[in-house]
């Protein structure tokens, strides 16, 4: 593959990678949000399988296969399946009150921080991400390197998701969306860290999803929403 | 020592507690909804049911399979004994021999790791002996059922294994990977009991400490890149000897930027600002065995990986910039943690926060960083984890006994059970830094490094020092809230049963003995800071 | 080179004067074939216009100069916005002036004459709309400067005409990520700013959803002749904007007559497809709601940021 067609598929893998973050941000459905997840994961693994084929690496083309499974299908599969189940528990004992609740339950009807406002500080998160990010840059410019930025932004709109959204699988999703942006940063920078590590780390994202998929139906049972905001028995 | 025989020394700690944790999922009853396993019940039930002419069988205990459970609870403290055995061997091997890797240099063995795993294995042998006692009580009050105890074997096994290989890997993903692992697994015993406060305590708890470690993730990526870019092949940039050794070839902007990540990460488990708003949730809903482990060596676990840390980034930056960044921390989290000390009305709470006020103390030592300092931090994470478990698994008993966790509804604990109280008691009094106990040893050794050092750190220790002494007085006077005054009622004055006790004595007499005198731990102790100090 | 270029100007002046009325024909016939109706011909804005103009002019009771002067003053700066921008060529003899700053101004002087005139006339209709459309156009015009401005990166200039030619030069300009991002954000602005769903929707007069609409409600007459015909011109130059920018292929670069010519057929072509198209989904899409409206604009203001992010830093050296 020649340098300036690499630096172009690159460039677009990672612009389409940040703007599935930004896109979470504004989708209210949390089956619409999964969706997006599932495609940041696809933008991901195509990352990967670039740098794969640019470096000539049969191993980072294998991880690339290996996160396209894990990001983009099994993990958005367990999420959808938790959605799905939040679902079919309302629509069981539907009523008129119910069927309200239960389209509430499948939507981020009120996050802490407007939509509006959450797109605004996206911006200057992407911002903030560029400036933190120029002595990475300025170390080895090379195509990867310098998306570098937007690894870190997709880690900081994760992190503004996990804390300012209120239904439990949002948060879920930021939280991945923090772990996605991290193996991006990691790719771009090193073209991934070590096999074993990277395979650590996947089987422990794995399990902290299926984790936090069996209390979202704990907090369900116990509190009868998954709006986190209503978590509050605990304080000093 | 021959190679095998010190790898196998290496493995073991990790790999037995999760061999024990496979037996105790094979042994698990079989509850799961197989097909096969209900057919199996069903017919089994139907033979029964005409042999007997009985529709209750099902539901009738079994005498012989609840001994051979009660069994079970104590076979959890096979690893804990293991661990220790380990420790011990590799102290022996490493003061002797100096540091060794294994397996190509995944799992390595130096004075600190011997420490670690001493620290480990006896905090957890008083928790595992104060289980079957806490297992018993929760069956009592029909709070736990066969599948909830077989779990939490399960994960308390599961557990200790993910923190030993946190302590004994020398690659930095592997620990972070560890550390990860440890979250993951305790999310369930935090929720164990399924009741409103302690699922909202355990989703606090996944999803603060998982997105802060994923920040340590973010900053151990950061550095594993700023290592190749300094020329250091894939597989050893990240290899603790090997960062340590090539450091000074390092990119400073990078790794500051990775080390401030891994600093909050870490920090976030470790129980430091700002990412702390999940310890006293988590601590004050698991159940007191586990808040024990958690409080006494989750968190110092979470905290040797930073001390780890603080050598490359001592080596590559100079001093200063871990120091004002831990000092920082730590002051801060000293004075929320001796600020909601003050106004606590809940004594695991009150234990939690005092945790947060010790580590802080363990922060600030690492900041100073003088040998003394730091060995004085080591001294300290083993005192703060013995007495830090007495405490937690005492205040089990309380809450069990009283069935409230507000101080201001437990009074006369002495004269209604002389022996929990006095535990207890004793406990706090060693928290506080008393002495015989090793904890005023080590503060003193804290204070004293914190004035003998240069550029303004005299100061800080002073303040220190004033936050500290708020967090005792506020300690001190809940404490003894609890102990003193008349017992409740005449008729509730219980048997105590020794079985219960004798984690506890062991736990306080170990803390105690370390205050006393180090012994033969004296070398290895000084041998551990010098792995730290060396930049 | 002179008279070439006088001509193009000439040429891309009349043709978006006459064409867009028609262009506005031609949306609305086609919604109205999609939607199953007959339609009222592509003429139809022509002899409505014909009508107003023969009325008596009115005005009412109380209303100041901002009122008389908004409606020439929006066909004012339209008429020079279809002069600057380069829809036939880039080589014309006002190519220097024709500055993205220059044309996201005119657009907020036509937008400003409109709203005060709203706030003139002292109804709560008028007040409203004007509020409502300043709530939109400050998010809208910095997201037209933030991604023009994208696009003016790898060019190295503000100036409309070379960042066309360059995008000619290498249409690998355009298919970058920030490419992609800037004409996103772009459309959305540019739905925005001509007052098309789903932002506002142009043919309702219900005072809740209404924008543009409620800044208008007072004229009659040739006035209102006038702003509609500005309104018309504003969406046909913001379209022919678009056109160039994307999808550049066809404009003369040189200064020959054929080629200006071929130009202009390629422009018209161009305009009336994304009219159509335009005209096409709006009969899909529902308006927004208005306080979801400044969502949308946030979101494209946030991608048209992208862009130039996106093109400052990955675009380094290549």
């Amino acid at each position: 593959m020649n340098n300036s067609l690499f630096t172009q598929l690159l460039d677009l893998a990672c612009g389409a990678f940040l703007l599935a973050a930004v896109v979470v941000l504004w989708r209210r459905e949390l089956a619409a949000i999964v969706r997006l997840f599932a495609l940041q994961g696809l933008a991901l693994a195509a990352i990967a399988l670039l740098l794969g084929l640019h470096e000539d690496r049969w191993d980072l083309i294998v991880v690339a296969a290996g996160i396209g499974a894990l990001r983009a299908s099994l993990l958005p599969y367990l999420i959808r399946r938790a959605l799905d189940a939040l679902v079919a528990d309302r629509t069981r004992d539907q009523d008129g009150a119910r069927a309200y609740t239960y389209s509430e339950e499948v939507r981020e009807t009120e996050p802490l921080v407007n939509v509006a406002a959450s797109l605004l500080t996206a911006a200057a998160l992407t911002l903030l991400a560029y400036a933190v990010a120029r002595p990475l840059v300025e170390l080895d410019p090379t195509p990867a390197t310098r998306a570098l930025p937007v690894g870190l932004a997709v880690v900081l709109i994760g992190f503004f998701v996990l804390v300012t959204r209120r239904r439990a699988l949002a948060q879920v999703v930021g939280f991945l969306l923090l772990d996605n942006g991290i193996t991006a940063t990691a790719f771009l920078a090193a073209s991934g860290v070590p096999l074993i590590v990277e395979l650590g780390v996947s089987f422990d994202v794995l399990l902290a999803v299926l984790v936090l998929q069996l209390l979202t139906a704990r907090v369900r049972e116990a509190f009868g929403t998954t709006d986190i905001d209503d978590l509050r028995e605990l304080h000093d | 020592m021959s190679p095998t025989a010190f790898a196998f020394l290496l493995t073991a700690p990790a790999a037995v507690p999760l061999a024990v944790a496979g037996a105790y999922a094979l042994a698990a009853p079989r509850t799961r909804p197989t097909a096969k396993a209900f057919v199996a019940e069903l017919t089994g039930a139907r033979q029964r049911a005409s042999a007997q002419g009985s529709v209750l069988v099902a539901e009738a205990p079994e005498p012989d399979q609840v001994s051979a459970r009660h069994g079970q609870d104590w076979a959890g403290l096979v690893s804990p004994a293991v661990i220790l055995t380990c420790g011990s061997l590799l102290a022996a091997d490493v003061v002797d021999d100096g540091p060794k890797a294994v397996y190509s240099g995944l799992l390595r063995a130096d004075a600190l790791t011997a420490w670690m795993l001493l620290v480990v294995g006896a905090v957890a042998l008083i928790a595992c002996g104060s289980a079957p006692a806490y297992l018993a009580g929760e069956r009592a009050a029909g709070r736990a059922s066969v599948r909830t105890v077989w779990r939490y074997h399960v994960l308390v096994q599961a557990f200790l294994s993910a923190m030993c290989l946190a302590v004994v890997t020398a690659n930095l993903g592997v620990l972070w990977v560890a550390i990860e692992a440890t979250t993951i697994v305790t999310a369930f015993l935090v929720g164990h009991r399924r009741t409103r406060t302690s699922v909202e305590a355990a989703w606090k708890y996944v999803v603060i400490c998982s997105a802060g470690i994923a920040l340590a993730f973010l900053g151990t990526v950061l550095i594993y890149y700023a290592a190749r870019q300094a020329g250091i092949a894939e597989a050893w940039a990240l290899d603790w000897p090997t960062l340590v050794a090539h450091a000074d070839r390092l990119d400073p902007a990078v790794t500051r930027l990775g080390i401030t990540l891994i600093v909050l990460g870490y920090g976030a488990k470790a129980g430091l600002i700002p990412l702390h708003a999940w310890l006293p949730d988590a601590h004050s809903q698991a159940p007191a065995p586990i808040s024990a482990l958690m409080s006494g060596v989750l968190l110092s676990v979470a905290f040797a990986a930073l001390l780890r840390y603080r050598v490359i980034a001592d080596a590559a930056l100079g001093p200063d910039f871990t120091r004002v960044l831990l000092a920082g921390i730590a002051l801060l989290t000293l004075t929320i943690a001796a600020g909601l000390l003050l106004a606590q009305r809940d004594y695991k709470r009150m234990l939690a926060y005092s945790s947060m006020e010790h580590m802080s103390l363990i922060a600030l030592a690492a900041a100073i960083g003088s040998p003394l300092a730091l060995s004085a931090a080591l001294l300290h994470i083993a005192g703060h984890g013995l007495a830090k478990a007495t405490a937690f698994c005492a205040s089990g008993q309380i809450l069990h006994l009283r069935g409230t966790s507000k101080i201001g509804r437990v009074r006369g604990l002495l004269a209604q059970v002389p022996w929990l109280g006095a535990l207890f008691g004793l406990a706090i009094v060693g928290l506080l830094g008393f002495p015989p106990f090793s904890l005023f040893a080590s503060e003193l050794g804290i204070a004293r490094a914190g004035f003998a050092a240069d550029g303004g750190l005299g100061w800080v220790m002073a303040a220190a020092l004033l936050l500290v002494l708020i967090a005792f007085a506020a300690l001190a006077t809940r404490a003894t809230h609890m102990l003193l005054g008349p017992a409740p009622d005449a008729e509730t004055a219980q048997a105590e049963s020794p079985s219960a006790l004798w984690p506890l004595v062991m736990g306080l007499a170990a803390c105690t003995a370390l205050g006393i005198a180090t012994g033969p731990l004296g070398d290895l102790l000084t041998q551990a800071a010098t792995v730290l100090e060396r930049a | 080179m002179n008279t070439v270029g006088y001509t193009a100007i000439a040429l891309q002046v009349g043709a978006v004067a006459a064409g867009a009325p028609l262009l506005t024909g031609l949306m609305r016939q086609t919604r109205a074939l999609l939607e199953g109706r007959a339609g009222a011909g592509l003429l139809q804005p022509w002899r409505d216009m014909r009508k107003l103009l023969r009325k008596e002019p009115i005005t009412p009771v109380g209303t100041g100069p901002a009122f008389r002067w908004a409606p020439p003053l929006l066909v004012a700066t339209s008429l020079v916005l279809a002069v600057l921008v380069p829809l036939v060529s880039t080589v014309t003899p006002v190519h220097a002036r024709a500055d993205l700053i220059v044309v996201v101004a005119l657009l907020a002087l036509g937008t400003l004459a409109l709203a005060l005139a709203g706030l003139d006339t002292g109804t709560a209709f008028g007040g409203m709309g004007a509020s409502r459309e300043m709530t939109i156009a400050a998010l809208v015009e910095p997201t037209i400067l933030m991604s023009v401005f994208a696009l003016s990166i790898p060019a190295g200039s503000t100036n409309l005409p070379v960042i066309v030619a360059g995008a000619v030069d290498q249409p690998a300009r355009l298919t970058s990520p920030a490419g992609l991002l800037a004409i996103a954000a772009l459309s959305v602005a540019v739905l925005a700013e001509s007052g098309r769903l789903p932002v506002d929707n142009p043919s309702t007069h219900l005072e809740l959803t209404m924008v543009h609409e409620a800044m208008v409600l007072e004229y009659a007459g040739p006035d209102l002749a006038l702003v509609e015909f500005g309104a018309q011109l504003r969406l046909a130059v913001l379209l022919g904007l678009l056109a160039s920018l994307f999808a550049p292929w066809g404009i003369a670069t040189s200064a020959s007559l054929t080629a200006v010519l071929l130009a202009l057929l390629l422009v018209v072509l161009k305009v009336a497809l994304l009219g159509m198209a335009l005209a096409a989904a709006e009969v899909f899409w529902a308006k927004l709601r208005l306080f979801r409206v400044p969502e949308l604009l946030a979101g494209s203001f946030l991608l048209a940021l992208l862009a130039v992010t996106a093109s400052y830093f990955l675009g380094g050296e290549r």
